[in-house]
């Protein structure tokens, strides 16, 4: 800081205008919905203030353990899966041209964009009967009596991969392309078998980077709404799926809010643990 | 051996981007077909679901929904992210830290959570429904990645240059909008861009919040979808993409996309 400005510097009223948007919009609403979820359910207006817990009790029942369990496989297999994928992609792309990896960010900046409605959408008619894969492999005498994909696990997983691949590859793209080539040649030249290569000294340079994609994209996931209800079935709804449906079909907004609150906790306290881990790991290699 | 193995990635990449892709282009071929049912590939060519798509009032209505809201929380998300960004600039206080940290907030939150607490706020609030209530948690939900990017506009920037300003005898006023902003514009207008998309393609927020007043596009397709739907469908879906990777490649021409997304530098590559 210059002499200049710092002799009257009133920089941190600047501050104050984002400071007042975010907690009016951002801050009280996460805090209101706290309070509602402690609020009783009627069904006359959306809720009455109260104080009681009976919306946290619901949740400790079967059919939540269960869903919750659900949500968390769901989005830990299709981080992982997406995590993978996207970090070949990238490894990949960089060492391509310049003209190339243009192409790729602006493919990869679509997809980021697109609605999850309307890459659902494109998905549905890739699986359905009348356009899609099955209409080719009956085409192809490979399929006797061809019907839809969906709504099934299979066709909700290559949504999850399509709507989190974007995610992923733009995350990892930075430190990929910018990475020491020289160290993979030195191990090259010294005649290191390339799977080693890989292994030894490629995958642990960008430890860090792949778990920070991997919790980004799992707590992307846990918050799916679209995939499930288009392209799964009732079988595999996530917790999303859940809360929607209870605080708007069914008009149980403290319900509603309280699943929200104890999904919010455990977000928070399994990336707090995954960086946790990170961060043992670090320890260990110093 | 070196020849395989580059064939292999060839391969792999081609794979990848026909996954990504050719969804995309069965919609294409299914909203250029004639026929009244959904089928691919067309057996003739019409632009007529297109027509269709766009002088329908229902249409018409939601696209002016889903661009007007967008348009407004772009705007309302860009000022946010560049007040923040600047002050965290001109000094790093443990208060200009804190706004930068509460602005990449929301990005971590499951956009459920986001949707049910504005929801609730809103129908306190009495804005439940309402097009402002969208807009404006739009704006400010969608603030971290403006605070991102118009953050590394700041880096670049050049202290040197805003001293000579100051020393110069110019006010803050004068130097911010003469000498900051003309520099960081590219990231402004990124910021702006990438927002505005974000918006038009929302869906969970929005319909928590006006689902059942104020129908956005991809409101629209989902509720389509859901009872029955024709190929207009595609053709909105596919009109809807054809938008989203025109401004994108638009903002392509004035940001270095792959340096701004953290890409290696020209002269890096071989």
């Amino acid at each position: 800081m210059s002499a200049v400005t710092a002799t009257k510097d009133r920089g941190w009223i600047i501050a104050l205008i984002p400071l007042g948007t975010l907690v009016l919009f951002f801050v009280a609403p996460m805090a209101y919905m706290a309070a509602v979820s402690v609020f009783k359910n009627d069904p006359a207006a959306f809720f009455k203030p109260a104080f009681v817990l009976d919306n946290y009790a619901k949740f400790f029942a079967p059919f939540y353990y269960s869903i919750s369990l659900r949500s968390f496989v769901q989005a830990g297999l299709g981080a992982g899966i997406v995590t993978l994928l996207g970090f070949f992609t990238v490894l990949f792309v960089s060492d391509q041209s310049r003209w190339l990896q243009r192409f790729w960010v602006i493919l990869l900046l679509s997809l980021l964009c697109l609605s999850e409605v309307v890459i659902a959408f494109a998905l549905l008619i890739l699986f359905s009967q009348s356009s899609g894969i099955p209409k080719l492999l009956a085409w192809l005498t490979l399929w006797d009596n061809p019907r839809s994909l969906y709504p099934s696990f299979g066709a909700m997983m290559a949504g999850y991969v399509m709507l989190g691949f974007s995610i992923a590859t733009l995350m990892l793209f930075p430190q990929v392309s910018r990475r020491d080539r020289a160290i993979e040649e030195a191990a090259q030249g010294l005649g290191t078998a390339p799977a080693l290569l890989f292994l030894r000294v490629t995958l642990p340079m960008f430890r860090t980077a792949l778990l920070a994609a991997f919790i980004t994209l799992f707590v992307y996931f846990l918050g799916v709404f679209v995939m499930p209800t288009m392209l799964g079935g009732p079988q595999n709804w996530n917790m999303t799926v859940i809360i929607q449906d209870r605080a708007v079909e069914r008009f149980n907004m403290p319900l509603g809010a309280a699943l929200a609150m104890i999904m919010l906790a455990l977000t928070a306290v399994l990336a707090a643990l995954l960086l946790w881990l990170n961060r043992q790991q670090r320890a260990e290699d110093a | 051996m070196i020849m395989i193995r580059a064939l292999l990635r060839s391969i792999f990449l081609w794979a990848i981007a026909a996954f990504l892709l050719i969804p995309f282009a069965i919609v294409a071929g299914v909203s250029l077909n004639p026929a009244r049912q959904i089928a691919f590939p067309p057996k003739s060519v019409s632009g007529a679901w297109f027509v269709e798509m766009v002088t329908d009032r229902g249409w018409q209505v939601a696209i002016w929904n889903s661009f007007s809201i967008a348009f407004i929380a772009a705007m309302l998300a860009t000022s946010v992210a560049l007040l923040a960004a600047y002050a965290l600039w001109r000094r790093d206080t443990w208060l200009s830290r804190s706004v930068f940290a509460l602005g990449l907030a929301p990005y971590m939150v499951p956009p459920i959570i986001l949707a049910l607490g504005a929801s609730v706020f809103w129908a306190e609030v009495g804005l439940y429904g309402s097009r402002w209530a969208t807009t404006i948690s739009h704006g400010v939900l969608f603030v971290t990645l403006p605070l991102v990017i118009i953050s590394r506009g700041f880096s670049v920037l050049n202290r040197e240059i805003v001293d000579a300003s100051n020393i110069s005898g110019a006010s803050p006023t004068q130097t911010f909008t003469r000498v900051i902003l003309p520099i960081i514009a590219p990231y402004v207008v990124t910021s702006f861009a990438i927002v505005a998309i974000i918006s038009v393609n929302e869906y969970l927020i929005s319909s928590f919040i006006s689902g059942f007043t104020v129908e956005t596009l991809p409101i629209k397709i989902f509720n389509n979808v859901r009872y029955g739907y024709t190929p207009v469908l595609a053709a909105a879906a596919i009109g809807f993409a054809a938008v989203t990777v025109g401004v994108l490649v638009l903002v392509s021409f004035f940001t270095d996309l792959v340096e701004l997304f953290g890409g290696s530098a020209p002269e890096d590559l071989r």
